[in-house]
């Protein structure tokens, strides 16, 4: 294997805001053409992570190096070499596409035919040459969302950081982003993704660090993390709770250990859920049984068996104001 | 830093000329006080004789004549109310032009711009140019409604005195509109940002020579008025444009323009420290 070059490069990075501490110590390092996705639920610190990273929080230990240079000590270089594609939507509705890619380039030192140039690039890997005249408010929530990711990268970042690309949107815009996230690791660029959706995760990633209260409590391959949970699970909702202990204890007989209440339902672990449902199904026919669910591997429930709660809960405050940002246009 | 400057700049500049409306909703409260006030406040017809004989009638109107020259330095009110007015619309634009940083940090544009290379002393300028270049244009505009309405230059006006007048509004726009940045780059709620917005506002615009003379307000009104940069850029203004004596137009001079720096240097210094914390 060929030696890899590393482009981030994160050391006990720690952000406190008083007594609450949101990124708590974490380390990881990203290489040269990887995407590299943070994975945890909204407050779990990645955004502040993202923040950090890109020099507008400051950490309040710890330091990371993007192709060497640190972000606390050497913010200006840091900020040449990273593209950013935050999770607000903060295109002017008032611009065309295209003018608001142009002020990016721009900002970024191009000038004249060379910064039209890299903007026309950056809308037409986008795919939204088509309406780069048009006026911002006119885009729809996925076109919106591929514009924040086309001003992040017309300057041609060593690394781009997607916070959340397909938060708010519908199924097929965001397949849309994930292919042309595909594309931009084809392309060589390296990619630092957050998101609360594991599907993005495994799809996109080829590596993932789940987060949680600030502190990575996994890292690895999405089939790394897989493996952590043997096997498959198997949920069984049961018309009231009265015979649910009686249950557990039944299945605990044939198989030790493997089953739990939670969440009001029971939760089986099966090395192999084909050669266990016959045997659980004769169990559960004295029952009155609402549903029975197969679940293979996946990284929600690696996150379910790491902190013991689904990556949807602890939503948090809800902030209108926030939301209406995250998903302005984005309901056409 | 130049080349950022100017991106920014005309960035800001496009997006107001997309909003025309907002092109004439900004005319129309100037417009209200010079029609209101301007107008309404005739006092020369207020003091006009109705049944007197002709020999008083004429007497009365040289004497009420006389008093106003005294008191405004013109005996058209009108005209010493648009020529301050010329001031407190440059410095309301000015306030706002700072203001609506606020809208820029909520919708998350003022943190893509912290994550580019665009020094930080970059984004402060351009705020600034951009609502400098806007105050010129409504300036122009509304010079020439008030020359519609009735506005009198003073005879013998030069290029020169009307580029004076330009400067001294300039300079009065530079320090309020560095100074509601710097605020601006401190509160995040809009709100907030209007509240301070009112509460300086209408104090400093009356607390100025703009709309009357000071030597017709109270003592500690008057105390209040030479801390203000409006008083002195109404003053030379009004000197330029229709020849009101001034008590000492180079102090004004001096006095305006250490203030205005003053209020741009504390105000680029707040705003590049707030953007550097966090």
């Amino acid at each position: 294997m060929k030696t890899m070059e590393t482009v981030i490069e994160v050391k006990n990075l720690t952000k406190k805001y008083g007594d609450f501490v949101a990124v708590d110590h974490i380390n990881f390092t990203i290489n040269k053409g990887e995407v590299f996705s943070l994975l945890g639920p909204n407050g779990a610190g990645k955004t502040t992570t993202i923040g950090m990273l890109s020099t507008v929080k400051k950490p309040t230990e710890g330091d990371a190096f993007i192709l060497g240079h640190s972000i606390v000590k050497q913010k200006y270089q840091v900020r040449k070499l990273i593209g950013v594609s935050p999770q607000d939507l903060t295109a002017d509705d008032e611009l065309t596409g295209y003018e608001n890619v142009l002020i990016m380039a721009k900002l970024f030192g191009y000038r004249g035919k060379e910064a039209e140039d890299r903007s026309k690039w950056a809308l037409e890997f986008m795919d939204l040459w088509d309406s780069a005249f048009k006026k911002v408010r006119e885009y729809s929530g996925g076109m919106r969302r591929r514009l924040e990711v086309a001003m992040s990268i017309v300057h041609n970042p060593a690394v781009v950081f997607l916070d959340e690309p397909t938060v708010g949107l519908d199924v097929q815009s965001r397949r849309h982003i994930w292919e042309l996230i595909r594309d931009l690791k084809k392309n060589g660029t390296t990619v630092l993704l957050t998101t609360h959706y594991m599907e993005e995760a495994e799809e996109l990633s080829d590596r993932v660090a789940i987060i949680d209260h600030g502190k990575i409590i996994a890292m690895g391959t999405p089939d790394e993390l897989k493996a952590k949970i043997k096997g498959d699970r198997i949920y069984v909702t049961l018309k009231g709770q009265d015979h649910m202990d009686e249950i557990i204890r039944k299945i605990n007989d044939i198989l030790p250990n493997s089953t739990n209440k939670v969440d009001g339902q029971i939760l089986i672990k099966t090395e192999s859920s084909s050669e266990f449902l016959p045997q659980l199904i004769k169990i559960l026919s004295d029952y009155e049984v609402i549903e029975l669910k197969v679940v293979k591997p996946n990284l929600e429930e690696v996150f379910l068996e790491l902190t013991g709660k689904g990556l949807r809960e602890d939503e948090g405050g809800f902030d209108r104001f926030k939301y209406m940002r995250i998903t302005r246009g984005a309901r056409r | 830093m130049i080349q950022e400057v100017y991106t920014l700049t005309i960035r800001e500049l496009k997006k107001w000329l997309s909003r025309r409306g907002t092109f004439i909703v900004s005319l129309i409260t100037p417009l209200f006080w010079l029609g209101l006030f301007g107008k309404s406040l005739n006092f020369a017809s207020m003091f006009t004789p109705t049944n007197l004989p002709p020999q008083y009638s004429s007497l009365l109107s040289q004497y009420v004549d006389q008093q106003l020259l005294n008191l405004f330095g013109t005996t058209n009110y009108f005209t010493y109310l648009a020529s301050g007015m010329l001031v407190v619309f440059g410095f309301f634009q000015s306030v706002f032009g700072g203001t609506n940083l606020v809208f820029e940090k909520r919708l998350g544009y003022l943190n893509r711009l912290l994550m580019t290379p665009t020094p930080r002393s970059g984004i402060f300028l351009s705020k600034v140019f951009g609502t400098l270049v806007r105050i010129l244009f409504y300036e122009t505009v509304l010079i020439l409604i008030a020359y519609g309405l009735g506005f009198k230059f003073k005879p013998g006006i030069s290029a020169l005195n009307i580029i004076l007048a330009g400067i001294a509004i300039i300079l009065v726009a530079i320090g309020f509109v560095s100074i509601f940045a710097a605020i601006a780059f401190n509160v995040d709620n809009v709100e907030i940002m209007f509240a301070i917005v009112n509460l300086i506002n209408l104090p400093l615009m009356f607390a100025s020579s703009a709309l009357f003379p000071l030597k017709q307000m109270p003592s500690w009104l008057q105390e209040i008025a030479k801390f203000n940069p409006i008083t002195y850029a109404a003053d030379i203004v009004r000197h330029n444009l229709i020849g009101t004596p001034v008590s000492n137009y180079i102090l004004s001079w001096i006095i305006l323009l250490v203030i205005s720096v003053a209020l741009f240097i504390i105000g680029m210094f707040v705003s590049i420290n707030a953007m550097e914390r966090s």
